[in-house]
């Protein structure tokens, strides 16, 4: 770690900065305050790494019935027709409508997975002290953290679809029980990100010097 | 004997990986960023506090007609139906799916209405310089929002709906969609024009007074 310039970290000094109000605090004992804007304040989040994956084994655990479940009814001249995520990503490519069913496996699919996966790669370094790059590893969290919204995508879809197509008995769209799943999978992993510390992947940087 | 408190206000932890720094002395539009990690450390935005009451009070205007005026309308066989954001948290809710209406009322409703309103009521105190206790706490509350607005996701959505629908009926744009455009932006521009650590020095410095 030569080409890193020596920086003495808050941690070091015995000093925790408030994430609300960026101050720094003299940490001397549990549960202390700041003392600009009396939030609890430490070192490092409180067992971050535990929260995290706790949320995350949730995220994953929904991610089953949000796919195994139909998210959306659709009723078409008396016959309805249940679809989940990837059938009706398959529906979309069978008509060919690639950019849509491009966006919707992305969004739907491959970000929520990735970002699981990514999670679970953050607290997996963390825990064995890895020396991949804390640079790179912090890029990954931010990207965790950035995707997050997104995956509600098709919740909303689903939801304006079904407020919009009502027309009468002819056809019409209703939402499926996959919706709730999915949503709260979504929600899980972004608990997952808040919980997560990132001063954590810098931590073992530290520890060798 | 008692050990005299020091004081760490001139310096700044980097909020990524915990690296100690001078605070520095930033000019309007100047930022610093952390030579350890290079993540931002601090930021001195232009105009803050006038910039941030004049969009947060458009966006509060915008808000009205962005939930109760029609986003999209569809119409097929000489039926037509159209739905604002109202419609579609109201049809979640006779559907009994209370979850996503919640999550939607919340996400792309609440959120982004108590984000605004927050913002315009602190730039307010500040500016007439009346800082209270209360404020402080009330600001501290206000960094949990900003990753629980989804009004971009929701926007994505209805394009994608859109998408999705053009196959089946004849779409037509509502004026609720030109608002919700707009209150979008609006909310956008306030986590651009709003400076945390100025706001944060401003309630600091009051309250000791
Ligand atoms: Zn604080
Ligand atoms: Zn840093």
């Amino acid at each position: 770690m030569s080409s890193e310039p020596q920086v003495k970290t808050a941690k070091q000094a015995g000093l925790g900065q408030c994430l609300k109000c960026h101050k720094l605090n003299v940490i001397t004992h549990k549960d202390q305050r700041c003392s600009c804007c009396q939030a609890k304040i430490s070192l490092r989040k409180y067992r971050s790494l535990e929260y995290t994956l706790a949320w995350t084994i949730a995220a994953i655990i929904a991610f089953f019935p949000a796919n195994l479940y139909p998210i959306m009814i659709f009723t078409s001249l008396g016959s309805p027709e249940a679809s989940t995520i990837l059938s009706g990503i398959e529906t979309f490519i069978k008509l060919g409508m690639y950019p849509v069913a491009l966006v919707v496996f992305i969004a739907s699919f491959i970000v929520p997975l990735g970002k699981m996966l990514g999670l679970l790669i953050l607290i997996i370094t963390v825990k064995t002290g890895s020396k991949v790059d804390p640079k790179h590893r912090t890029q990954l969290y931010h990207l965790v953290e950035f995707l997050g919204p997104w995956s509600m995508l098709d919740v909303f879809v689903v939801a304006l679809m079904a407020a919009v197509v009502n027309l009468g008995f002819i056809t019409s769209i209703e939402a499926g029980p996959g919706i709730s799943y999915f949503a709260l999978m979504v929600i899980f992993t972004m608990f997952a990100a808040e919980s997560f510390d990132p001063r954590l992947l810098w931590d073992n940087l530290n520890n060798d010097d | 004997m008692s050990v005299e408190p020091v004081s760490y206000d001139h310096m700044i932890a980097c909020p990524q990986c915990d690296g100690l720094s001078t605070k520095p002395l930033l000019m309007e539009g100047q930022k610093a960023v952390c030579k350890r990690c290079g993540g931002k450390v601090m930021e001195r935005k232009r105009d803050p506090i006038r910039r941030t009451l004049a969009v947060a009070l458009a966006g509060l205007l915008l808000l009205l007609p962005a939930t109760v005026l029609p986003l999209i309308g569809v119409s097929a066989v000489g039926l037509f139906n159209q739905a604002s954001l109202l419609d579609c948290i109201a049809i979640l809710i006779a559907n009994d799916y209370h979850l996503i209406a919640v999550s939607l009322t919340i996400f792309t409703l609440a959120v982004p209405v108590i984000r605004l309103l927050a913002a315009l009521y602190i730039s307010w105190c500040i500016r007439t310089k009346r800082i209270t206790p209360a404020l402080v706490h009330f600001f501290r509350s206000y960094h949990q929002l900003d990753s629980w607005t989804m009004l971009h996701v929701f926007l994505l959505g209805i394009m994608v709906s859109m998408y999705k629908l053009v196959a089946l009926a004849e779409l037509s744009i509502g004026l609720g969609l030109v608002a919700f455009i707009l209150l979008l932006i609006c909310s956008t521009l306030v986590s651009v024009t709003l400076d945390k650590h100025y706001i944060w020095e401003q309630l600091e410095n009051g309250c000791e007074q």
